[in-house]
């Protein structure tokens, strides 16, 4: 599904990805771990392309997705959040979803006049599957509140609702459980499972061990920059070298 | 032939030590509160024409006076923009900033418009006799233009290098709200840009108006000028701002050798141009960054 | 009634204009500062070839072209700016418009403009001409209207306010944000050029004091008073704008004060954006929660 091979990252003099490595493979969620600054995001924000690599490639479904620019990335069925949520805030709920849809044949000009039905079918199809997502979410009620007014926790809710719409083939969640309340988490945890169930592959960053624990068949350990090990659960937990990573700082908020 | 480009580039410090004053404040303004004032331009037509008013009845007193209470008044017009406007507005959307500051500036303009009309004038000074340095003039005015930028450079050198106000200056240049939770007094910092910014305005407003004259769109051209040498000398930087002014100062007037004098600002409109096509990114637009 | 016509007219040619400008600052987020260039660019190039004896209806649509083309190349110099280094770009682009009107006296005649610009036969000159140039700019602002609603209410409209609310959610979700500003930017100077053709084909005489800061302040304060990121506050703050300015000129004064009467004209628009700022930056007709 997705393979990175030897990639790298500097910014200035700080290596911040050093020369990573893996293949997700077939597996159904993946998670990335490590202390805070150990290049997770970073990480991310290259898969996606936000990042140029200094080095290395990146491949999606075999095919070469480095140095793309974000959005042809999305086009390819690569969809993500971000680790502080980013809904668009003027927009309403349903707007936020509907935006979402890839490819609409209503944002080049000339259709919007020479396609016109065409487009309002495209829309009315996009509407229909942006309300089923809300009602998946729990969130119809909201639907023409802007989203700026949703809760917090309603947001990220939000947030992967839009990944939903795009029908990808990966999705990449960065920390999608930060600061949401444990209700939410749990329904949160029951739409992934149902996404994998689907067979969307997921890889998400995330600090909430038991949650990882539970969510991910296999687990990516970074530090420093570095992927240090990679395996089950139970093998992580029971790794030497993870338990030094988090416990080796004084400073380890995770 | 060679006199004639010396001449050129010595005309070319005289506009760019004013361009300089000009460019200091505006970088100041920027460094600290991350917009561009558009205002910064009227705060140097105001200081120009509160001159003239003072040295015309009922006041009537010689320039060197006159600038006192003109300079004051400059003062107190930056820092009410900033009380009135800007503070207001420094936890909104930074565009709104921008857009009031353009509104701020045609109000002033306009109200020098109806105060003293949309002619040029002048100070009336008695005719400017020119020094001759080996076929180089230089007018008594210019030379006090030079010498009153480089005075009023140097204090700031110091005020920014010797003393604790510079250092609560620089450090909130750096970052503001790092500056106000390491407790550097913001409202000091705040009247000290305004302080500082208005009175390099209207002296460089004042210095301007006696080498040639005064008219209500002298601050917007002297704006466009001065924050090209903003750009040039890297946004916030004050030291980048003064040297950028001189360049530009230069090369506008050496310009006049090659080019038509109608083109002469296409060159500071180019640079502008140039300069942001290669530090693409401004400080707003996009919140934050990625994270 | 005449006069009243007249106000009508240059009251659609600024409501063409402010949502034009609109496009671009209040649906893509794009704060141009130098949009009164395209206006500019229209007048001008209609003006100039209809002058030399091309007929008026290809004059412009050649007006509209260069406008367009014009407009997509100032985006692909300064659509990798952002926020106000935008702005600072497109305000000395106009003015470089400005200094090469001004200067290219062969072509533009310089600051003494172009006089005796050709209208449509049957539009006429005298003063019946009025109806019919009341009746094109209103046909003119109808379309422009209907044209812009089509692409607010479609999903491009919805993809433009994505691009201005965050940019890199867009291009999460696979939008190519370049692309659709550059879009908004090209429909955006066509159709300020269309505002800057009407200009010249009514007013029949241009120069390049027409084309300054002071009407990019005017347009602007049309599109922040009326409210941005909708189709109807800009037209209704062309209305209002223009109609504000005409008003201020019936308040009897004696002659001797009449000199004040546009400095104050002016102190008021600038007034006005910093009140909207400060009171009211949505505008009078606000975007959400309809």
């Amino acid at each position: 599904m997705l393979e990175l091979k030897n990639v790298r990252k500097s910014f200035g003099g700080l290596i911040a990805v050093n020369d990573v490595s893996f293949d997700l493979g077939d597996v159904g969620i993946s998670g990335l771990i490590g202390p805070n600054g150990s290049g997770k995001t970073t990480l991310f924000h290259l898969i996606s392309g936000f990042y140029k690599l200094d080095s290395g490639t990146i491949s999606l479904k075999g095919e070469p997705i480095s140095g793309l620019p974000p959005h042809a990335i999305s086009q390819l069925g690569l969809s993500r959040t971000f680790q502080q949520t980013r809904v668009l805030p003027f927009l309403s709920t349903l707007d936020n979803l509907i935006s979402a849809a890839p490819n609409q044949l209503g944002e080049n000009l000339l259709p919007l006049f020479f396609m016109a039905k065409k487009v309002r079918q495209e829309e009315a199809l996009n509407r229909e599957k942006a309300m089923e997502i809300l009602e998946q979410l729990k969130l119809s009620d909201l639907a023409t509140l802007p989203a700026g007014d949703l809760s917090y926790g309603q947001q990220k809710l939000l947030e992967l609702g839009r990944v939903l719409m795009a029908d990808p083939a990966l999705i990449i969640l960065d920390e999608p459980t930060a600061g949401i309340n444990p209700s939410l988490i749990r329904s949160l945890v029951t739409t992934l499972k149902q996404l994998r169930d689907k067979g969307i592959k997921i890889f998400l960053v995330e600090h909430n061990m038991p949650l990882v624990a539970e969510l991910c068949e296999k687990i990516y350990v970074m530090d420093s920059g570095a992927l240090i090990f990679s395996g089950s659960p139970e093998e992580v937990q029971g790794n030497k070298r993870v338990i030094e990573a988090y416990l080796g700082r004084d400073n380890n908020a995770a | 032939m060679t006199a004639y480009y010396l001449q050129l580039i010595v005309n070319g410090i005289i506009a760019g030590s004013i361009y300089a004053m000009f460019a200091v404040g505006l970088t100041m303004v920027y460094g600290v509160f991350k917009f561009i004032n558009f205002s910064h331009g009227e705060l140097i037509t105001w200081g120009a024409y509160l001159g003239l008013m003072f040295t015309s009845p009922p006041f009537s007193l010689p320039l060197y006076q006159a600038a006192v209470p003109a300079l004051a008044i400059t003062v107190a017009l930056g820092l009410a923009q900033d009380w009135f406007i800007y503070r207001p507005l420094r936890q909104s959307n930074p565009v709104s900033l921008l857009i009031a500051s353009i509104g701020l500036s045609y109000l002033m303009r306009n109200a020098i418009r109806l105060f003293w009309g949309s002619d040029f004038q002048t100070f009336n000074l008695p005719v400017a006799r020119g020094l001759s340095f080996g076929g180089i003039y230089i007018t008594i005015p210019q030379l006090f233009m030079v010498t009153a930028a480089v005075v009023f450079l140097t204090i700031l050198y110091l005020l920014f290098t010797r003393t604790l106000l510079g250092k609560s200056l620089r450090a909130a240049s750096d970052n503001m709200e790092l500056a106000d939770i390491m407790g550097i007094n913001m409202t000091r910092v705040t009247v000290t840009v305004w302080v500082l910014a208005s009175v390099f305005a209207g002296t460089g407003g004042i210095l301007l108006a006696m080498d040639t004259n005064m008219d209500p769109m002298m601050g917007m051209s002297s704006l466009i000028k001065a924050f090209a040498a903003v750009l040039l000398g890297g946004a916030g930087n004050v030291w980048g701002a003064l040297v950028g002014g001189l360049f530009i100062g230069i090369a506008e007037n050496v310009s006049v050798a090659f080019i038509s004098p109608g083109y002469k600002d296409f060159i500071s409109f180019a640079l502008i141009f140039i300069l942001l096509l290669f530090r693409p990114t401004g400080i707003f637009g996009i919140k934050g960054g990625v994270r | 009634m005449d006069y009243l016509y007249h106000i009508l007219v240059l009251a659609m040619i600024f409501s063409i204009f402010a949502m034009s400008l609109n496009l671009e600052l209040g649906f893509a987020g794009l704060y141009n500062f130098g949009h009164i260039a395209f206006f500019a660019i229209g007048a001008y190039t209609s003006a100039l070839l209809s002058l030399n004896g091309v007929p008026i209806p290809l004059a412009v649509v050649a007006a509209l072209v260069v406008a367009g083309v014009i407009g997509a190349i100032l985006a692909r110099f300064t659509l990798g700016l952002t926020g106000d280094y935008f702005g600072i770009a497109t305000l000395v682009f106009a003015e470089m418009v400005q200094l090469l009107l001004l200067n290219e006296r062969d072509i533009t005649r310089g600051p003494m403009g172009l006089p005796g610009i050709p209208r449509p036969a049957w539009i006429g000159s005298g003063p019946e001409s009025l109806v019919w140039f009341l009746l094109v700019a209103g046909m003119g602002t109808a379309i422009v209207f209907l044209l812009l609603q089509r692409l607010a209410n479609a999903p491009f409209g919805r993809a433009l306010k994505v691009v201005r609310e965050d940019e890199f959610v867009a291009q999460a979700l696979g939008k190519d944000t370049t692309r659709l500003k550059t879009k908004a930017m090209v429909v955006g100077s066509v159709l300020a050029g269309f505002a800057g053709v009407l200009w010249a084909h009514y007013i029949t005489y241009i120069s390049p004091a027409d084309f300054t800061l002071n009407e990019t302040i005017f347009v602007l304060l049309c599109v922040v008073v009326g409210g941005k990121g909708t189709n109807l506050g800009p037209l209704l703050g062309g209305f209002a704008i223009v109609f504000f300015g005409e008003f201020v000129r019936f308040i009897p004064i004696p002659s001797e004060f009449s000199r004040f009467v546009a400095p104050l004209q002016g102190m008021i628009y600038g007034g006005l954006l910093i009140v909207m700022m400060l009171k009211r930056p949505q505008g009078l007709i606000s975007e959400s929660r309809r």
